[in-house]
């Protein structure tokens, strides 16, 4: 998904007309929907304004890739599993503690 | 002469119910271990906590009447069994994060990167240095942004979802989701992670 908002921008660079110091307010609105734009739920105009920022904005570009690996990181990160006895262990817990009360 | 007949028909006692509970544990137990483990860190709390919510189930079954999934109602009894042992243990309320502190102040910080290295996520988390820090990260967010990025973003919830177990809106679960995200963003490129000679050293279950 990065990779295909990432070449779309590179598209529409257009330096000439949107070149700018860094910190501008554009930069900072961007920064506040950038998680609605990597889970794809902004209108396509919006879409279309950020990724001809991002075009222009080589900063916020680099921004957003990092922000999309960090979720991208997240939604891979494997997470330990029980064993069978473990299991067993804690069902016999939850029952003993369950009869106790 | 009969006795009149009770005006409410007494509850069933839980102990009733133990084919229910067993097939709700085994159905789920594993998807609540792993939440649990991705909230708390570490294997003996998620333990913990695994127990607490099934305990809490098993009290509650008789009153659950399967409006709701049972992974939704089980993933709610954590998320609040969670909240209560953190608050026991810590005692210290949680700061908010403001999306001001996000906000880069130079170019260097704008350009901080999280290392991937053209890498699938798959290889890029064989990196040990990468794993601990990205758990690092998420260990040090406030509760309640760290159950929403688990949530939506490792258990691959929907919003909806995740604002019915946390008690919130969609809007206030996307709030909470982009300043957690931004924070583990930050956590993970301000470490300067590099993946020199480290792809294939460690499995991924630490």
């Amino acid at each position: 998904m990065t990779k295909k908002k990432t070449s779309a921008s590179k598209k529409q660079v257009r330096p000439s007309s949107h070149r700018h110091t860094h910190g501008q307010r554009h930069c900072v609105d961007l920064l506040r929907q950038l998680s609605a734009y990597i889970d794809d739920e902004l209108p396509a105009d919006i879409c279309r304004e950020i990724r001809r920022h991002l075009g222009a904005c080589p900063n916020c570009e680099v921004f957003i890739a990092s922000l999309q690996h960090t979720v991208t990181l997240c939604r891979h990160r494997p997470a330990p599993q029980l064993t069978s006895t473990e299991r067993v262990d804690m069902r016999r817990t939850i029952l003993d503690l369950a009869n106790a009360r | 002469m009969r006795a009149s007949a009770p005006k409410t028909l007494p509850q069933r006692p839980a102990m009733q119910e133990p084919d229910e509970f067993d097939k709700l544990y085994r159905d789920h137990v594993d998807l609540i271990y792993r939440y649990a483990h991705r909230l708390c860190g570490e294997t003996e709390s998620a333990k913990d906590l695994v127990q607490e919510t099934f305990l809490n189930a098993y009290q509650g079954l008789k009153d659950f009447r399967g409006e709701a999934k049972a992974s939704t109602w089980l993933y709610t009894i954590a998320s609040r069994a969670c909240i209560r042992m953190r608050r026991k243990r810590k005692g210290e309320p949680e700061h908010e994060l403001s999306l001001d502190e996000f906000v880069p102040t130079s170019e260097g910080e704008f350009r901080l990167q999280v290392p991937m290295d053209g890498l699938s996520p798959e290889e890029a988390l064989q990196n040990k240095e990468l794993r601990h820090a990205l758990d690092q990260a998420i260990e040090k967010l406030p509760s309640k942004y760290r159950m929403a990025l688990v949530l939506r973003d490792m258990e691959g919830l929907s919003a909806k979802e995740v604002g019915a177990i946390m008690g919130l809106n969609e809007r206030a679960v996307k709030s909470r989701l982009h300043r957690a995200r931004l924070f583990v963003r930050r956590e993970l490129s301000a470490r300067g992670i590099t993946h020199h000679g480290d792809h294939r050293s460690g499995g991924v279950s630490s």
